[in-house]
């Protein structure tokens, strides 16, 4: 796991050093799809596509909503991040806007994610659909947030055949709907344990 | 202070483009007072005002003060936001609180004897789409608040886009620009300040740190020995702060004390131009 993280790592020290105008992930277009999960920085540009689910806006998204199936709404968005010397009673007031109705479980699209976090996110995950793997199900975060196609691919690979992507995720959903302030899924909050970095 | 006529003007330009969206390019109807979101952001700005200025009235204000903000922001991490206080000498103090950024109290300014707070302008970050207040404190002690709604979102975590090294550089550097001066007039002035102004919730992309909150905590103006303003600052003021401000001249020089919250102190004098007509 460590191995894995400094590699990770030295690769995105190059990528940032040497290839800034070159690498294919500093441009919008021409992200490839990584072979599994993406573990580089959880901001920036994202492929276009994910193998097994369909890539979706904000109209489908609001279509999907009003039509007869209901899709489970997965936010795997960071929380603001409170800085550990911000000053002792000083105002702080976290909001977290984002799709009415969505159920929030931060950072499940962080790579590497703890075993007991991942059975979480199934476990949860199967709750929300009733254990039905062809319910739509939308996963998102922000826009160019690696966390929400991390997240919608492990459940492709848990054999989830109605996943959709939401790339835009909140920005994109804003722009023409309103949104609700959400508070983190109680189950997840329930199972949370630091993440080292986060 | 053609500088202020011009500003109006544009500012009126706006207005009526705002005016002008309607039909198919109207922004989304905001159902007027009804709306769960609207209720959800009265509530916070309730709670906030609380614990800022605890059981002390606030009374809305069309004239005291007024905010011009972008409706929509091209940069999150760089807001430009204009408060405008036309009666001037009334003003004691004025505070932008920006509703839903986690650090909602962006900014507080004290003026002083030498201070025309007629027009004040600063950036700041915005982290979600939010109502923004400006409330001022009138010499007899009141409060009045006025409110401006803007969509931008993630300008608190927004990378700097260079290593902190570099964002460091020359930190506590000023500069200071003046508009012409005419005897008995105020002078409009710009102060630039080289300070990354770390919000604490930008994430190093190359390391996956976040590199800590590094801002500046206060700074004061004075002329002279009088004081034109004392500002108290925050995460949300956006990164090599730029605050336009105006202030009656003496003659003397103008001299800038800045410090940050991580023990930087630094000190400035500038020279303003003398008057001609």
């Amino acid at each position: 796991m460590r191995r894995t993280r400094m590699i990770g790592r030295v690769a995105a020290l190059l990528a940032a050093t040497c290839c800034l105008a070159a690498a294919p992930a500093d441009s919008p277009v021409n992200v490839p799809e990584p072979d599994g999960l993406y573990a580089g920085p959880p901001k920036g540009y994202t492929p276009q596509t994910l193998q097994g689910a369909a890539v979706i806006d904000a109209d489908t998204l609001a279509g999907l909503m009003a039509g007869p199936d209901k899709p489970v709404l997965i936010d795997v968005a960071a929380p603001d991040r409170k800085p550990s010397n911000f000053p002792e009673g000083r105002l702080w007031l976290p909001v977290h806007p984002s799709v009415p109705g969505a159920v929030w479980m931060p950072e499940a699209g962080a790579e590497p994610l703890a075993p007991a976090r991942e059975a979480l996110f199934y476990a949860r995950v199967a709750e929300l659909t009733g254990d039905d793997r062809a319910k739509p199900v939308v996963v998102f975060c922000h826009v160019e947030c690696w966390g929400s196609w991390n997240a919608a691919k492990r459940l492709v690979r848990k054999g989830y055949t109605g996943v959709r992507w939401f790339p835009t995720g909140v920005e994109g959903w804003q722009e023409a709907h309103e949104t609700a302030n959400l508070r983190v899924d109680p189950a997840w909050a329930a199972g949370s344990e630091p993440q080292a970095g986060r | 202070m053609t500088h202020r006529i011009g500003n109006t003007v544009i500012a009126l330009g706006v207005a009526l483009a705002t005016t002008a969206l309607s039909g198919p390019f109207a922004p989304p109807a905001r159902a007027a007072g009804a709306s769960d979101t609207d209720q959800e952001r009265a509530a916070r700005w309730q709670e906030i005002a609380k614990s800022i200025f605890g059981d002390r009235q606030i009374a809305p204000t069309e004239t005291l003060v007024k905010i011009d903000a972008p409706v929509r922001a091209l940069d999150a991490a760089l807001v430009p936001i204009t408060l405008t206080m036309p009666d001037s000498a009334q003003i004691k103090a004025v505070s932008l609180i920006i509703d839903d950024n986690p650090a909602p109290y962006a900014a507080k300014f004290e003026f002083g004897p030498a201070a025309d707070p007629a027009e004040l302008k600063l950036r700041v970050r915005v982290n979600n789409y939010t109502d923004m207040h400006a409330v001022v404190e009138t010499q007899d002690g009141k409060l009045y608040e006025a409110k401006q709604f803007v969509k931008a979102s993630g300008g608190c975590s927004a990378p700097m886009g260079m290593s902190d090294e570099e964002a460091m550089k020359g930190m506590g550097d000023m500069r200071m620009k003046f508009a012409d001066a005419q005897p008995g007039k105020p002078v409009e002035a710009t102060l630039m300040v080289r300070h990354p102004n770390f919000s604490g919730m930008q994430m190093n992309q190359v390391t996956r740190e976040f590199t800590p909150a590094r801002y500046i905590d206060k700074l004061t103006v004075s002329a002279g020995d009088r004081t034109v303003f004392t500002m108290t600052g925050d995460i949300s003021i956006a990164s090599n702060p730029v605050i336009n401000f105006a202030f009656k001249p003496d003659g003397k020089p103008l001299q800038v004390a800045a410090s940050d919250n991580a023990g930087g102190r630094w000190q400035h004098s500038f020279t303003p131009p003398s008057p001609t007509n």
